[in-house]
């Protein structure tokens, strides 16, 4: 069965995936942040990562770059929660999600989603992404 | 009097009687004296005449002639002429005439010239020598005539002289009217000019080289001056007018300023909310995968679910605003189409009595853009059009058209260049917005409308959808009378890469 490794800094979000994607039949691995989540690759290894866009530390377009890098055959999935992003209080040159996920996709990642995703969504492009590899 | 003398008139007057002051006197004597002597000559010589007449008829006498024959020539000499003394000497002896005073007979004097004496006799003394002795022929003759005649010629010299100066007074007050009147005019007409009327003009009414110079000079000023005028009037209303431009250009950039930053807050909110809505979503799916179907958990679980999704378009519609929704998808396509599909919709959405008028160019250029987005944004548009309808009177148009933006117009919109564009108008004739409102109506949450009826993000989505296809939105309201959105699509597929 294939393997998944789930990057979010969001307890409730690794939560749910891990759930939803075992429920789905895949073996599921979490990590809290980038680093954990490349010490988790070196470890077990994964067909594909699925990674927030951003995380305290190392953020996903980072960890997406080296598990690229590392990991040819990896499939990679960066979400994002879509609006600008930026530390508290909101700036106005904030980076927008949009451009965020561009350098995701120009990091390497095969796709990305945006949050709030339902499981069909979610399972569909998992689904599709592996049977492709 | 001084006054007067400092006027045209007064000076040529003054320097007439000064000329004629000088000039006069000696004319007049000159005249008179040449006058004079002329008559005085004349005189003379007739006298001198009528004399040798009488010393030849003297002369023809003969030697033993008696003394009356002497008398009655002597007479004669009385008579003829203005005679006043006549008589012979022969001699040693004096006969006189018989005509003659006899006191005035020793009057004889030797006064042989004209004028002298007060006597106004000319005397003359002639030889005669017809007679047996030698004699002398003594004549008197009266010169007061002349005297008369000279004083009448002198009166009449006065009164030609003087009728002389007064002509030349007329003839120069005459002349000095045909001045002074067009500088007169002139004088009034450049008054007029200077207190306001400067569309005057100085036309010269004078024949008179240096007037009519003067007047062609002070035209020439004039009409300099009226361009002056008008061009620092036509340099006021350009500065007026740019400076307008320049402070609308201002306010447009800080309203965008503002909406974006509204964006940029709003975005952020809205990725937390997604992300605290992610795992909920996830959640609810998994519990009602656990439930049976009929398990009134469910129930509710469904309910939360369907309020989740609500959520969800909330924050979809939050990130349209901030112009940060995921990646629509972008095509170059005529709008046409795209506007006559979303009138359908809209017609579906809007209760049948509402008048929806549709004017759609089928023939416009192609634009670059999200055609969801716009459905989405006609949708939104007809809708708060819809509202703004009291009763469902009146109606609303929706026209799509090309323009060509001018460099007048795009130099007053921030987000608008010179070039080809595409007019999306929504148009309603409905109640109609006052200033303050049409200043806020794209705010995320800013609505008129009682709460709980819409969520007063249409107009914000609106306003991110422009944005995003790298347009300008603009509103024409007024109270009572309706309102007009202009939406402005780039045609030449500058899309959303040119900025």
């Amino acid at each position: 069965m294939a393997r998944i490794l789930i990057i979010d800094d969001e307890e409730d979000v690794r939560i749910a995936l891990k759930q939803v994607l075992e429920r789905a039949g895949y073996e599921v691995s979490v990590a809290a942040d980038g680093p954990e989540g490349l010490d988790l690759m070196k470890e077990e290894g994964a067909d594909l990562v699925i990674t927030d866009v951003i995380m305290p530390g190392i953020d996903g377009i980072a960890a997406a770059k080296k598990i690229r890098d590392m990991y040819r055959d990896t499939r990679i999935i960066v979400m994002s929660g879509g609006g600008m992003i930026a530390p508290a209080p909101y700036e106005p040159d904030a980076i927008s999600t949009r451009s965020y996920l561009a350098s995701a996709s120009r990091a390497g990642a095969d796709r990305t989603i945006t949050k709030p995703f339902d499981r069909h969504e979610l399972l569909q492009v998992v689904q599709k992404l592996l049977e492709e590899s | 009097m001084a006054r007067h003398l400092n006027t045209i008139p007064g000076r040529l007057v003054l320097m007439l009687l000064l000329i004629h002051a000088l000039l006069m006197p000696p004319l007049f004597y000159v005249i008179s004296s040449t006058v004079e002597r002329t008559m005085k000559d004349s005189f003379i010589d007739n006298v001198r005449n009528f004399a040798q007449v009488f010393v030849d008829r003297f002369d023809r006498l003969e030697a033993d002639v008696t003394e009356q024959r002497i008398i009655e020539l002597l007479d004669s000499a009385m008579l003829s002429g203005q005679g006043s003394y006549a008589a012979i000497e022969v001699g040693g002896r004096t006969v006189g005439s018989s005509l003659m005073n006899v006191q005035d007979a020793g009057l004889f004097r030797e006064d042989f010239a004209f004028g002298e004496h007060d006597d106004d006799v000319y005397y003359l003394s002639l030889p005669v020598s017809g007679l047996a002795e030698p004699a002398v022929l003594k004549l008197g003759y009266d010169e007061s005539p002349i005297h008369e005649d000279l004083v009448a010629v002198r009166l009449t010299l006065i009164y030609v002289l003087s009728a002389y100066l007064l002509l030349t007074l007329v003839v120069a007050g005459f002349m000095s009217a045909t001045i002074v009147s067009p500088l007169r005019w002139l004088q009034t007409v450049s008054r007029a000019i200077s207190s306001g009327d400067v569309d005057r003009e100085l036309k010269p009414d004078s024949r008179l080289e240096e007037i009519s110079a003067l007047a062609d000079d002070l035209e020439r000023m004039r009409r300099n001056l009226v361009g002056i005028n008008a061009r620092l009037k036509e340099e006021i209303a350009e500065r007026a007018q740019a400076e307008a431009d320049r402070r609308q250009l201002e306010e447009q950039a800080h309203h965008h300023e503002r909406l974006r930053s509204l964006g940029t807050l709003a975005g952020g909110v809205a990725h937390e909310f997604n992300n605290v809505l992610q795992p909920m979503v996830l959640y609810l799916e998994l519990a009602l995968e656990d439930l049976p179907a009929d398990s009134p958990i469910a129930e509710n679980l469904l309910r939360v679910q369907e309020l989740a999704r609500r959520a969800k378009g909330l924050s979809q519609q939050i990130l349209t605003f901030s112009r940060d929704d995921s990646d629509p998808r972008f095509v170059t396509e005529n709008l046409a189409p795209i506007a006559e599909e979303a009138v359908t919709m809209i017609r579906a959405l809007l209760p049948a009595t509402v008048d929806l008028r549709i004017d759609i160019n089928p023939d416009c250029s192609p634009v670059k853009c999200a055609p969801e987005q716009i459905q989405q944004l006609l949708v939104n548009l007809c809708n708060n059009a819809h509202q703004a309808l009291s009763d469902d009177a009146g109606y609303i148009s929706v026209s799509l058209g090309e323009v060509q933006v001018s460099d007048q117009l795009a130099s007053r919109h921030s987000q608008l260049d010179a070039g080809q564009y595409v007019l999306l108008e929504v148009q309603d004739t409905g109640m109609g917005m006052d200033p303050a409102t049409q200043e806020r109506i794209f705010e995320p949450f800013f609505t008129t409308h009682e709460v709980g009826k819409g969520t007063g993000l249409g107009l914000s989505v609106v306003h991110g959808i422009v944005e995003r296809h790298d347009g300008e939105i603009t509103v024409e309201s007024k109270p009572g009378k309706g309102t007009r959105f202009n939406i402005f699509l780039p045609c030449d597929g500058r899309g959303e890469q040119s900025r």
